[in-house]
């Protein structure tokens, strides 16, 4: 068959959708929405990719992070709370023991802190002890002001960094910069703020303030606490070397038995992996059976539909084949029919989704800031698939009516009248 | 010449039997006929005498039951489909009594339609069709669809589509069944001059007097040849 030929199909396949429009409309209804549920699930999954690549951007490829707590959520909770305390002593003989590391950094964390400004006390907050050295992590990049010096870190000065979203409620109006605030009836001189990083799933980090470890120390005492450190390797090709290193270390220092499991846990990027691919998995598992569902239903119409076509048009297919119409050519009209009318379905898919999705992502911005990296805009990829997809479900709703029409006796599909 | 090299069609003891049910029933009995180039035949007979039948038989939108049929020295009677269709795209040409065009498209259009399966590109096609439908007499009513045009019109817009892709045979089955008398008789006249010009042509009619613009006059009855009548004086009817 020749391209002047298909060409020719194409512009009478529009012709014949034109001239049943409303019906033409409905029958692709079940298309629309199975592409429509594609589209929204590959956006979600793309938002979810993105919240990932986000987070792993805030943690660091290259950092883990030893732990009495597990952030996998994999062991269960009792062996966990089992474990002892990391100490002060223990989290300094492994930051000094340390040889592969490029950086090793103590963080205690008091959550539910009392802290004041001007006596109007705020909630929901985090006191966060660290030493200078935060600020060379990925979670440690200052926006405003300076993170404290090593100076300030080894007197234990009374100063303090917030993360962005502190600053915001303490501060909405002002430069939160040289105010003083109390932190368990401490006063301490805000210095810094940190830069915005709260995505999904660690979205408590901008609700943090910093302070130097030994003044979290003098104001909540080390007894019932655990001190998470933080370990940045050289190189990511290096993390696995930091890692064996760091384990072996801390069950010496923890004086572990060899045939003694870890009482530690080493939290790193990867482990985020198995939440997001939990969240990824329920959304497939939805979405995939109700996109399923409106598939079938959209092959079934489209299918109907075509079928009453090839009745309705006999005549013409008769006409067609006495005039020299191959089987293939009366094939191709009407699945390419098929095709275009779930290529249609695809398209108005498309325009419906984009609008959904502008506005879905434009309100969850207005209700929690942190989403604001979710994409207003749809992935062209996404435009690809769907058309792709809807040449799929064309050709499987097409195919039967069309072999029908293509083998219709010239001489009966004549004589038939309507 | 040699007149075996004119000969177009040549059916040998030809039978069509349909199968209704329990009964059989024989459109065609046993024929058999010669139809040379640029003759002029007329099939007559009774309703259900099978002018029809043997119509779409030498148009090759159908196969005998038994028989052989050569159309231009080939044997067609056991092709397929597909080199059916070739076969009626590139030989033959077909004006029916109920016009036979697509209702959607234009008469220009419709006159494509066999240049568009026979592969023929765009600019081709639409210079084609032109020239057709202006030897029809229908120049100024290329972009009109058949609701808009007569039935004398419509019936040219079928002879346009018969002829414009060359064929070896023109089958009219009664083209002049569906119109009145004048306009039966300006068809006629038009199928007159395709012969003077050259082609060929089968008709089918159960009018004596149309019957009467042919050569030759081959009556059917009971899907049979009944007898087959040389006429001295053909195109009487249109002048
Ligand atoms: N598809 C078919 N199935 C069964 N019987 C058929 C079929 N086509 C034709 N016949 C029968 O074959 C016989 C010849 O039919 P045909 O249409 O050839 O007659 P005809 O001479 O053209 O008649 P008319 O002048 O009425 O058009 C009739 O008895 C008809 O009923
Ligand atoms: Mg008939």
């Amino acid at each position: 068959m020749k391209l002047s030929a298909l060409i020719e199909i194409l512009r009478e396949v529009f012709d014949s959708l034109i001239a049943n429009k409303l019906r033409s409309i409905l029958s692709a209804l079940g298309v629309v929405i199975g592409i429509s549920f594609v589209i929204l699930m590959g956006w979600a999954l793309a938002t979810l990719d993105l919240a990932f690549e986000k987070t792993l951007d805030i943690i660091g490829t290259d950092m883990i992070y030893v732990d009495k707590y597990d952030w996998s959520g994999g062991k269960s909770w009792k062996i966990i709370r089992q474990r002892k305390n990391i100490t002060l002593r223990q989290a300094f003989e492994l930051i000094n023991r340390l040889q592969s590391a490029e950086l090793a950094i103590p963080v205690s964390r008091k959550w539910m802190p009392n802290v004041k400004y001007k006596n109007e006390k705020f909630s929901g907050l985090i006191t966060t002890g660290t030493t200078y050295e935060y600020a060379l992590t990925p979670a440690g990049t200052i926006n405003q002001g300076r993170f404290f010096s090593l100076f300030e870190d080894s007197y234990g000065m009374d100063v303090a960094v917030l993360g962005s979203k502190v600053a915001e409620t303490m501060f909405p109006n002002d430069n939160p910069l040289g105010k003083i605030i109390k932190i368990e009836n401490h006063n301490f001189v805000v210095i810094g703020v940190l830069d915005k990083k709260g995505v999904l799933f660690i979205d408590f980090i901008d609700n943090q303030i910093f302070i130097p470890l030994k003044s979290f120390i003098s104001i909540y005492g080390e007894i019932n606490r655990s001190i998470e450190i933080a370990i940045k390797s050289p190189r990511v090709e290096d993390l696995e070397n930091v890692k064996s290193e760091t384990i072996g270390l801390m069950r010496e220092i923890r004086n572990l038995k060899p045939h003694q499991e870890d009482d530690f846990s080493i939290n790193e990027t990867e482990m985020f992996r198995s939440s997001i691919d939990n969240i990824a998995t329920y959304i497939w598992s939805i979405g995939i059976g109700m996109t399923a569902l409106s598939f079938i239903v959209g092959i079934i119409g489209i299918m109907n539909i075509m079928f009453v076509s090839v009745t309705e048009r006999t005549k013409e297919i008769g006409i067609r084949k006495t005039v020299g119409a191959k089987k293939i050519n009366i094939l191709i009209q009407f699945i390419i029919e098929a095709t275009l009318l779930c290529m249609i379905g695809a398209i108005v898919a498309f325009i419906i989704c984009s609008i959904i999705i502008f506005i879905a992502a434009i309100v969850l911005q207005n209700i929690y800031p942190a989403l604001d990296f979710v994409p207003k805009i749809l992935p062209f990829k996404l435009f690809i698939i769907s058309a792709v997809i809807a040449f799929i479900i064309g050709i499987l709703a097409g195919i039967m009516p069309a072999i029908r029409a293509a083998n219709l006796n010239p001489v009966d599909a004549l004589r038939y009248e309507n | 010449m040699d007149k075996e090299d004119n000969k177009i069609i040549s059916l040998h003891n030809i039978a069509k039997i349909y199968q209704m049910g329990q009964e059989k029933v024989f459109a065609i009995r046993d024929i058999s006929l010669d139809i040379y180039k640029n003759e002029y035949v007329a099939i007559m007979g009774p309703s259900g005498s099978g002018k029809s039948t043997l119509m779409n038989l030498i148009g090759c939108l159908d196969t005998p039951t038994f028989g052989k049929y050569y159309l231009n020295n080939q044997d067609v009677s056991n092709l397929d489909d597909n080199q059916l269709a070739k076969i009626r795209n590139k030989e033959i040409g077909f004006v029916f009594q109920t016009f036979n065009l697509l209702a959607r498209a234009t008469a220009l259009k419709n006159v494509e339609l066999p240049l568009i399966y026979a592969g023929i590109s765009h600019s081709e096609r639409i210079e084609r069709a032109k020239k057709a439908l202006e030897s029809v007499g229908l120049g100024d009513r290329m972009n009109h669809k058949p609701n808009e045009l007569s039935g004398g019109q419509r019936q040219r817009v079928a002879i346009a589509r018969a002829l414009v892709n060359n064929p070896s045979i023109i089958l009219a089955d009664e083209p002049t069944g569906n119109l009145d008398s004048k306009t039966g008789k300006e068809i006629m006249s038009l199928l007159n001059s395709l012969w003077n010009n050259g082609h060929t042509i089968v008709l089918v009619s159960h009018e004596e007097e149309i019957a009467k613009n042919a050569q030759r006059i081959i009556k059917l009855r009971d899907g049979l040849i009944e007898k087959e009548i040389i006429n001295p004086n053909p195109l009487a009817y249109s002048n």
